[in-house]
């Protein structure tokens, strides 16, 4: 297992280093940040709780030692979060002001939710031995992109051709200066940071890719943009969110990547972080 | 008598330096208004273009600048590199509190600076520094106004009132 945890400490309010990494440093998955309440961890099996209350500015340090005390660098900040370095994902909860469709601001942050990023080797375990395209599904914090990033540098480490990654939230593979923080493979190429549909006609006409892989299919634009990287040649692995195939089938905006029979295989992670695969029929 | 010449001239010198103590501050105040505002244009151009990290905007508008001015960009870089203080409003108070020899409204612009900086979007940003460079022409403005008339005033009003003093001491 790999984790940029200094990465994450240093995102922390210095009253709060010592006790988070105490606690946490080897099974802590998320850190709950709510004013005037304290800390949550919540570890593997349970969740533990700070004595002092979270304070407005402990919420502001962490945003700004996210970003560098510049928010607007992080784009994802428009759609509630930010990717901090190593790969550790910020959401903000607080007052939002919109412009249009935009989100703007929001000010006060009233809650954030720190989510560390840790990397398995071999959790795909035989997984890269699947032909044509999969998609892993499960709920929130089931380990889908961990299983992703795994299953790419499988892939890409057994020959079996040129990896794009399209990471849209720089969460699968996040990079500093030049330097990535998660071994990627052999044959992976990394696009982030671009909206999904724009990322993936760049890596299909530029970076000649065997498979494509995209994390977190969340909107009916993600969907599209799948469809027009589907039968061309490419092998497709995405993630999305639906707790078990039913919901998957049962939720609108996957609705056409399931009628038009995109992904033969499907992978299923569960709270547990266990995994079962089938095949994908209609 | 000798003595009495000598300390006269001593507080003419005296008043008229003074005169000429607060003249010179004046225009150090507008020479380094009129540098924060270059650096402020500086740092909205980089910011539009390029879209930099705080620390390393504040870094290039160092090498762009001299001085006070200098100093100031570069400590506050070195202070958001070391991710101490919650906020940029903070970084920047340390940072002044370090800085002895600034004017007192370059000092209030670059308070105002502080608070400007960390905003969430960069339109945002952008009028936040936008904001701080209308204040700053507005002191400059003020500061310019009549400026030649001024300074001479407080030259010959120095001078003067070292010879009044001269005279009623006498």
């Amino acid at each position: 297992m790999r984790c940029q945890w200094q990465e994450f400490i240093n995102l922390l309010p210095g009253w709060m280093r010592q006790p988070v990494d105490e606690h946490g440093a080897q099974q802590l998955q998320e850190l709950h940040l709510r004013m005037d309440e304290p800390p949550q961890l919540i570890l593997k099996n349970q969740s533990i709780w700070l004595n002092k209350p979270v304070r407005g500015e402990d919420l502001r340090f962490c945003i700004n030692a996210a970003t560098k005390y510049s928010p607007w660098t992080a784009g994802s900040i428009q759609h509630g979060y930010i990717t901090a370095p190593g790969g550790h994902r910020i959401g903000l909860c607080g007052e939002c002001s919109f412009d249009g469709q935009t989100l703007k601001n929001i000010a006060p942050v009233t809650s954030l939710c720190m989510r560390v990023a840790r990397d398995f080797y071999g959790i795909s375990a035989d997984t890269w031995k699947e032909q044509g395209s999969v998609l892993i599904i499960g709920p929130p914090g089931s380990g889908k992109t961990t299983f992703l990033r795994d299953l790419i540098r499988q892939i890409s480490n057994h020959g079996k051709g040129a990896v794009t990654v399209l990471d849209e939230r720089r969460e699968l593979f996040p990079c500093s200066a030049g330097k990535f923080f998660f071994e990627r493979g052999k044959q992976t190429d990394v696009l982030s940071g671009g909206r999904k549909q724009t990322m993936i006609c760049c890596a299909l006409q530029t970076m000649s890719p065997s498979v494509i892989a995209l994390d977190e299919i969340t909107a009916a634009e993600d969907c599209a943009a799948l469809l027009e990287a589907a039968w061309c040649g490419v092998q497709l692995i995405a993630t999305a969110h639906a707790g078990s195939k039913e919901e998957l089938y049962a939720r609108k905006t996957y609705e056409p990547l399931v009628s038009q029979g995109i992904f033969d295989t499907l992978i299923t992670m569960r709270t547990d972080k266990t995994w079962q695969k089938e095949g994908f029929c209609l | 008598m000798m003595i009495k010449w000598i300390g006269a001239i001593l507080i003419v010198a005296g008043c008229g330096g003074f005169g000429l103590m607060i003249a010179s501050a004046h225009r150090k105040e507008t020479v380094m208004l009129k540098k924060l505002i270059a650096a402020l244009d500086y740092m909205e151009c980089e910011l539009q273009f390029r879209m930099s990290a705080l620390p390393d905007l504040c870094r290039q508008t160092a090498s762009e600048c001299d001085g006070a001015l200098r100093q100031v960009f570069a400590l506050l870089s070195q202070e958001l590199e070391d991710q101490i203080s919650p906020d940029v409003k903070r970084c920047m108070g340390s940072v002044l509190a370090k800085s002895k020899d600034l004017p007192l409204q370059t000092y209030q612009m670059l308070e105002l600076l502080g608070s400007n900086l960390g905003r969430f979007d960069l339109n945002g940003q952008l009028r936040g520094l936008e904001s701080v460079r209308q204040e700053c022409r507005l002191r400059l403005n003020k500061l310019m106004n009549n400026a030649d008339v001024r300074l001479r005033s407080y030259q010959t009003l120095g001078l003067c009132a070292g010879a009044a003093l001269v005279i009623l001491l006498m």
